[in-house]
Parts: structure tokens; C-alpha cells; sequence
């Protein structure tokens, strides 16, 4: 007890070096830890994503982009599928599809066109505001309202995709609806648009002035009896409003609008199993795909990296270690005369021996108390640190 | 524990039983809907009576009752053009005639006009009124009943056995309608407005159409156009949506030519239903022929 209670005080006078001791042997076990418990978090948050989405469909190519487009709204868009692919899953009566279209952008956030089955399949919840109703609407996630400081009733301009781009489609004026719940998904930074509101922002879907009654002959270029072509000069509607909704129209075969993906809710395991079966074939257009299947194969990617880390902070930890044990040794022969002193007022040897040990693990404990706190800490924290650092 | 578990399973039990709301964008669809469903479902065609539903826009309140609907009956042919301005729950949608696309009929060209104080339309593009055509009215009422199935697959039975009915019923006005039409294959008809061309083309009638409301007095160039039309193709008879003003069948009758009332049934009809009104219409057919 006197030896603990020695040992506390030359802890206690003694205060940068032991800081300085805490310090280290606190890292060399924090930093492990958190990293695992933080990998833990994201390949949780990751997989939960991916493994309430049965399964994906889009063009050939990059699954990996075609999942992070589609599920965590990544900027790397796929290449480009038609609503054909929706009919075809629909009509194969095996699964229920849910086409989206995430392209564009609003001052940095995604664009998601959808149908509002969407909010269904995601189980999203309206905070305030009412749901998507006519073209030219868009419902916010709670972190875009949030930043932007947009409320419904409010309006959202789309962006175009590249600031050179002066030629390119006009900017939408969006009417900001609703807002939805926080849902701690990616779906927090969404900008939910209808499907057909998306292909306004293309361009695909327009609505202008009445060609057959414009009086202003430079904005058309053809009159005949099959019908009237307009000039390029014929300003498209930049905003959507109940008075020219109804000059809104498509242009083609609505069949073939784009889209980046369709997410396929198989209506059972037999179901999912034969409608894969149709898009093996090498000559497919299509492909479609499990995004657990692509996440796992991008955690196991995460954890081959996160080994190489582990092995970084073995050999950083060893080296610590080491240099802790040379800062004890030192310490002992800086001692040298404080230990003769306490031999020589009669204490054992093993007395001081014990004096030392106690000092170590006064030290141990202290250094476990705060890592304890740290992990605590990060525990708590993990979900939103791993948004913060992956999501947003 | 065991109260909670009673609890869900007796939520889920209800859930099961709950009675179904379906939203249709025209009459005959609810109707088809009502008969098969029975009192499993409430089926609901919110527009307003007295309006031509193909050329109808629900208003807010409206959108958000179809959004919340267990099914959405949609006519297809490119009805009800509102729907592609509004956002609905796709996986909840059923394109009724969707299992005969390819028998969508193209209107070539339209004239652009309005009933009344509604919108400015023309009939360009796909002719949208199917179920004047028995055979394909039967084709829409069963994916009504498939899409009933598989809501509701309990009630599997039930919905079969009201579809069977619904379809006798449908046949017996595809014979009859058949039969008139025999009598008489060279009669020559005028229709008041271009909404016939399923039934035109089921049942073989020689139908050309003008684009005239029951009640506006058909203009003097309007006039002209007709009785070009007449010369190229004597008619008899002109098949009206619904009663047209005395003016206007008077100077019909100084051409030679009759009325009959044949309703498409496009909105709930002021009395009866869509048999009676079919029934109706069937008998104003066989002044004709």
C-alpha cells in the first residue's frame, strides 16, 4: 500500500513524463481499436444499404459504379439504360421495378429521379411538407434542406453538368415540396425529383409557348400542313407552373428516356433466380446485379488495406513499446541515487523492485482509463463519423 | 409478451381483411373494378360529373388520394393525359389495356377544341376509347381481376367467379352488338365526334366523324366541311355522344340525316350503370339498322 501510494506520488510530481507515457501506450491501443470499430461501422452501414436493395439492374459494365451511383448517389455516373428495361422486368411479371435516374445536380447534391414507389421501398418519411405531386417538384433529404437552408415552399435551380456547358440544357426552377425525416442514409443528401422531372432537366421533357400561335416569325423555322418546326430561338419554360404545365410534352418515344438504373424487388427467391438467369447471356445489353455481392467485394478490397494497416501499426507499436521500455530503463539509471537513497533507509530490493512495478502499472491504468474513454467515445460516434467521412 | 403477440398477430389479420382502395381514371373501369372486386374494395373515379374524364386534371387533394391507393386503374391508349404530369406509385399502377397495345388505333389528324369551359384538346394521336369494343373491354376487366389476385390472393376465388359473370355480361352486348351491325353492313354513319373507332372497327360500322359538340350549333364552315363529307359518304344516321340541341337535328333531318344517342359512358352516367347505359345505346343502334 505505501508502495502504491509512493509510486502515485512520483507519478504525480513527475507529470510531462507521465503524460508523455499515457499519451503513448493510449495510442498504440487506440488507434487499432478505433479502426476496427470504425471499418465495423462503415462495413455495417455499407452492407445494410446494399443488402435491403435485392437487386440491381443496368447497363454492362462497372458494377462497382453502377451500385455506388445507385445506392450511395456516387458522382461517377453508369452508362446510360432506356425505360424498355423497366418494361421488360414489369412485364416478366417475376419482380417489381423501380427505375432511377441520378445525374444531375443541385449545388452539389444528387439529383435522384424517381416514382415515389421509392419512398416506399426506402421506408422515407416525410418530415415536413407533402409528397411529390406534379412536374418540376422535388422533396429535399434532411441534410440537403438542412445546409441549404430550403423549407417547402421554397425553390431549388438544377445545376448545370459542367460549367462550359453554355449551350447546354437550361436550369430547372424547382418547387421544394416536402422534406423528409432523417433517415441516416445517403438518402439525406438526396434531391428527390419525379422520374419525368428529371427528363425535364434534360430536355427530353418541354414545355414552350404555343408554336401554332406565336406571332414573332424568327421563332419558327417551317410552317406546312404536316406542322410548324421552331427556331432554336424559342425559349423553353425554366419553371414548371400551373399555367404552362399543360404546354409540357415529350419529345419521342418516352419508351426509350434514360435512365442510369432500375432497382428489381424480386417477388421471390425463384423469381430473383430466373430473372438473373435472363441477363447471363453474354450478348445482353443489361446486366443485373446483388449490391451485397459487389459490397462484400469492396470490404474485402477495404480489409485487405485495413491489414496492411494493422501491420503498420504492429511495427509502430512494437517500436513504441521498445521506446517505452528504454524511457523506464533511462528513468532507472536517472534514479540511480534515489534508489540507493531508499536501500540505504532499508528497503528490500524487491521493495523497490515492487516500487517500480506499481509506478508501470499506475501508468498502464491510467493510459487504459483513457483509451477506455476514447473507444467509448468512437463507439458512440462511429455511425455519424463514418457518414461524415464516407457518405457526405 | 403474449398480449403484444396477440396484438400483431390480430394487426396483421386485420391488415389481410382490410378493404382495398382503388382509384380508376374513368367510369368504366370503376365499374369493371366495382363488379369483380365487390365488397372487397372500394373503387373510387374521383372527376367531377358532367367532364369528359380523358381531357380531366385532378387538383391537389385529388393527386394525393391517388397517390395513397392500394391500385390505380389506368385506362392506357394515352388516357387521361394528367398522369404523365403527376407523380404516382408506378409499382401500384395498372395499365388495364396494356395486353393489346398493339391494337391501339392512331387517329391520323384533329381538330383542336374544347367542351364547354374545359381545356383546349384535339384527338390526335392513339384513340382512347377501348372499352366501346366488347372484346377488348373483357381483355381490361380481366387484368383488373388479375391485378386484384395478386393484391388480394385470398379472395382469388371470389374474383374469379364476379370476372366470369362480368364477362357474360360483356359478351351477351359483344353478340348483341354483333348481330345489329349484321343486319346491315353497307349503312353509312356519321359520328358527332371522333370517339368510336374501337367500336367502328369491332363491329364493322362504316363511320366517319365530324368534330361537333351536342351543344354548340355546328358553325357555317363546319357546315361546308360536312356536307362535302355527306357527298363522299352518304349517311343516314349520325351517332351523337349526347343529345344535340333541336337546331341542329332539325337541319340534320333537312339533309336526310337522323340521330341516335350512343354514350361512350367515359363518366358515371346520370342513371343506371354501364350495362344499362350499353343496353341503351344498343337500342338507339337498332333504329339505325
Amino acid at each position: 500500500m505505501h508502495a502504491l501510494y509512493l509510486a502515485w506520488k512520483y507519478i504525480i510530481f513527475n507529470k510531462i513524463r507521465t503524460v508523455t507515457l499515457v499519451a503513448c501506450v493510449t495510442l498504440i491501443a487506440v488507434l487499432p481499436l478505433s479502426l476496427e470499430l470504425l471499418l465495423n461501422e462503415s462495413e455495417r452501414q455499407l452492407l445494410s444499404r446494399a443488402q435491403t436493395t435485392p437487386t440491381l439492374l443496368g447497363a454492362k459494365g462497372s458494377a462497382l459504379d453502377l451500385v455506388m451511383n445507385s445506392l450511395y448517389f456516387d458522382d461517377e455516373v453508369p452508362e446510360l439504360i432506356s425505360m424498355q428495361a423497366v418494361e421488360e422486368v414489369q412485364a416478366s411479371g417475376l419482380a417489381d421495378p423501380i427505375p432511377l435516374y441520378i445525374r444531375y445536380k443541385a449545388r452539389r447534391f444528387p439529383i435522384v429521379g424517381t416514382t415515389i414507389d421509392y419512398m416506399d421501398f426506402r421506408e422515407l418519411h416525410l418530415a415536413e411538407g407533402r409528397q411529390l405531386a406534379m412536374l418540376g417538384e422535388c422533396v429535399l433529404g434532411a441534410n440537403v434542406a438542412e445546409t441549404l437552408g430550403l423549407k417547402p415552399g421554397d425553390s431549388l435551380l438544377s445545376s448545370p453538368e459542367t460549367v462550359f456547358d453554355l449551350a447546354g440544357i437550361y436550369p430547372l426552377k424547382m418547387k421544394v415540396v416536402g422534406v423528409l425525416r432523417r433517415s441516416h442514409t445517403p438518402d439525406d443528401l438526396g434531391v428527390f425529383v419525379d422520374l419525368k422531372t428529371a427528363w425535364v432537366i434534360e430536355g427530353l421533357v418541354h414545355g414552350h409557348a404555343d408554336v401554332s400561335k406565336v406571332t414573332d416569325d424568327t421563332l419558327i423555322m417551317q410552317r406546312n400542313q404536316n406542322g410548324v418546326v421552331a427556331s432554336p430561338k424559342l425559349l423553353h419554360y425554366n419553371e414548371i407552373t400551373e399555367a404552362n404545365i399543360d404546354s409540357f410534352h415529350f419529345h419521342g418515344d418516352a419508351g426509350l428516356y434514360p435512365l442510369s438504373a432500375v432497382i428489381v424487388i424480386p417477388n421471390d427467391e425463384k423469381s430473383k433466380t430466373i430473372l438473373r438467369g435472363r441477363y447471363l447471356d453474354k450478348n445482353a445489353r443489361h446486366q443485373i446485379i446483388l449490391p451485397e455481392v459487389v459490397i462484400d467485394g469492396l470490404l474485402e478490397n477495404i480489409f485487405r488495406i485495413k491489414n496492411v494497416l494493422d501491420a503498420v501499426i504492429l511495427i509502430v507499436g512494437l517500436a513504441t513499446i521498445l521506446a517505452l521500455l528504454l524511457v523506464f530503463a533511462l528513468t532507472i539509471r536517472l534514479r540511480q541515487r534515489e534508489i540507493n537513497t531508499i536501500f540505504k533507509l532499508g528497503c528490500s530490493r524487491m521493495t523497490i523492485a515492487y516500487l517500480l512495478v506499481n509506478e508501470i502499472l499506475i501508468i498502464l491504468t491510467l493510459a487504459s482509463l483513457v483509451c477506455l474513454g476514447l473507444l467509448l467515445l468512437v463507439n458512440i460516434y462511429s455511425s455519424d463519423i463514418v457518414r461524415l467521412l464516407f457518405i457526405s | 409478451m403474449l398480449m403484444l403477440c396477440f396484438i400483431g398477430v390480430f394487426a396483421q389479420i386485420a391488415q389481410a381483411n382490410a378493404r382495398l382502395t382503388i382509384y380508376t381514371v374513368n367510369y368504366p373501369l370503376q365499374y369493371f373494378a366495382q363488379r369483380i372486386a365487390g365488397e372487397k374494395a372500394e373503387v373510387v373515379f374521383p372527376a367531377p360529373k358532367n367532364i369528359d374524364p380523358a381531357f380531366w386534371s385532378p387538383d391537389a387533394k385529388t393527386i394525393h388520394a391517388y397517390q395513397t391507393a392500394d391500385l390505380i386503374l389506368l385506362n392506357g391508349a394515352n388516357y387521361a393525359k394528367w398522369i404523365n404530369k403527376i407523380s404516382l406509385p408506378r409499382l401500384r399502377m395498372v395499365n388495364t389495356s396494356r395486353a393489346f397495345e398493339k391494337k391501339y388505333i392512331q387517329v391520323q389528324s384533329g381538330v383542336t377544341h374544347s367542351h364547354g369551359a374545359g381545356p383546349d384538346h384535339s384527338h390526335t394521336g392513339i384513340a382512347f376509347t377501348t372499352w366501346l369494343d366488347m372484346s377488348l373491354a373483357i381483355q381490361q376487366a380481366e387484368a383488373i381481376k388479375n391485378a386484384l389476385i395478386k393484391k388480394q390472393p385470398k379472395f382469388e376465388a371470389e374474383f374469379i367467379t364476379n370476372f366470369k359473370n362480368l364477362k357474360n355480361d360483356l359478351l351477351m352486348l359483344d353478340t348483341e352488338l354483333k348481330k345489329i351491325t349484321k343486319k346491315n353492313m353497307n349503312l353509312n354513319l356519321f359520328s358527332s365526334h371522333p370517339v368510336y373507332q374501337y367500336l367502328a372497327n369491332r363491329y364493322e360500322l362504316n363511320l366517319q366523324s365530324v368534330v361537333w359538340e351536342p351543344d354548340v350549333l355546328p358553325g357555317p364552315e363546319e357546315w361546308k366541311i360536312f356536307e362535302r363529307k355527306l357527298q363522299a359518304h352518304p349517311a343516314t344516321w349520325m351517332i351523337w355522344e349526347a343529345p344535340p340541341k333541336n337546331e341542329t337535328l332539325m337541319w340534320l333531318r333537312k339533309v336526310g340525316i337522323n340521330s341516335l344517342i350512343f354514350n361512350p359512358c367515359a363518366n358515371v352516367p346520370e342513371a343506371g350503370d354501364f350495362l344499362t347505359v350499353m343496353h341503351s345505346n344498343i337500342s338507339e343502334l337498332k333504329r339505325a339498322y
